[in-house]
């Protein structure tokens, strides 16, 4: 069986556990659950930098998602949609919690081209995450899902509720950082 | 991000594991919250966009369980599930696909399968028509997903998710079945 014929059966297995979890059977959603936890508390994670708080967001995801199942659209990625709770879910509790910050004017640049965000020469997993995680929230977030997450400017922008030219600025200055921090070329 | 702790190094962003395991299973507190609180307007007979529709098992599985809830919804009545027609089943973490397997071949399950499958022929007959249309359609479709679930088990044995539906399959026969029965008993005249 390749990759792809595994994805295609566990996609559509999911389809199957979503229909089964909309008419109310718990243990179909706790399947679902343990597929995507993971993924689900790793953005959150990366978000909030605060384990604790990382697992009530990812809590709070699922228990938003059980209650907006019927919303769901069986044709878009179940993965997809339970990000962008978990989006929802962090940034509401960073807006309560007074975390906001607005993005510098002067470092308002957009980036000018597609990046792969590759390193010059190979650096440490922890201390990559290290800098992550000491990124200012407005650029993590842009970085996370863009260029861990894998979503366009577009689906990022749209996820963190920004147009898409601040979501490329904050990219920028995303990447401005690490490679200040990391002190190695980002390309 | 330190509780992580992964090793090794990496060329690209691309490369960091996008799955970080929390320190502590959370599920116990999301099933906390989400208990007795069906998802709001269950969308158990709204039509499922076509364009993701994927294998034929898939449809069978879910057919199978529509089937099932609308001949619960068109008796009147639900029938919690419980004693040898469906024991308590382990909870689904991967894995747990071989146990939950193993009572469909539990001889209490298969007596009492046995014994609602022996009466169930009387008590279909003196059915109305539309009725009995009805069950026996349910249960068509429900022994077609049985039978494309086991064949598709034949070929992916360790499929948990694959067990799982089919372990749900077996149950949503039985409800069926005990549905019927019970309604027949009480004389409910279906």
């Amino acid at each position: 069986m390749t990759l792809a014929q595994v994805e295609s059966s566990r996609i559509d297995w999911e389809g199957a556990l979503v229909e089964r979890a909309r008419a109310g059977d718990t243990r179909a959603f706790e399947r679902l659950y343990r597929e995507h936890a993971g993924r689900v508390y790793g953005l959150c994670l990366r978000m909030t930098r605060e384990p604790h708080l990382a697992e009530d967001c990812t809590q709070e995801t699922f228990i938003n998602a059980w209650r907006a199942l019927a919303q769901f659209e069986t044709r878009s990625s179940l993965g997809t949609w339970l990000h962008r709770i978990a989006v929802n879910v962090t940034l509401g509790k960073r807006r309560k919690a007074g975390r906001e910050e607005p993005l510098p004017e002067s470092e308002i640049e957009e980036e000018g081209f597609e990046p792969h965000w590759t390193f010059e020469t190979p650096v440490e997993v922890q201390e990559i995450e290290d800098a992550i995680g000491a990124l200012p929230a407005g650029a993590r977030d842009a970085l996370v899902l863009h260029a861990l997450y894998g979503y366009s400017h577009t689906e990022a922008a749209q996820m963190l509720g920004l147009a898409e030219g601040t979501c490329k600025a904050q990219l920028h200055r995303a990447r401005k950082l690490l490679r200040e921090r990391l002190n190695v070329e980002v390309g | 991000m330190t509780e992580q702790g992964h090793k090794g190094v990496i060329r690209s962003l691309g490369e960091l594991p996008r799955g970080v395991e929390p320190g502590r299973d959370l599920w116990p507190q999301i099933e906390a919250q989400i208990a007795g609180r069906a998802p709001a307007a269950p969308a158990v007979t709204a039509p499922v966009s076509r364009a993701a529709s994927g294998t034929r098992l898939r449809w069978l599985a879910a057919a199978a369980m529509v089937g099932c809830v609308a001949v619960g919804v068109w008796i009147g009545h639900s029938v919690p599930l419980g004693g040898a027609a469906a024991p308590p089943l382990a909870a689904g973490h991967p894995g747990a696909g071989a146990l939950q397997t193993a009572w469909v071949a539990d001889p209490r399950y298969q007596r009492e399968h046995a014994e609602l499958m022996r009466s169930l022929g009387d008590q279909v007959a003196a059915l109305p028509p539309a009725s009995r249309a009805k069950v026996m359609a349910s249960l068509t479709t429900i022994r077609e997903a049985k039978h494309n679930l086991e064949e598709a088990l034949g070929k992916d044995p360790g499929n948990s998710l694959l067990q799982e539906l089919l372990v749900n399959t077996y149950q949503d026969e039985m409800r069926v079945l005990t549905d019927v029965r019970e309604a027949s008993d009480a004389g409910k005249g279906i």
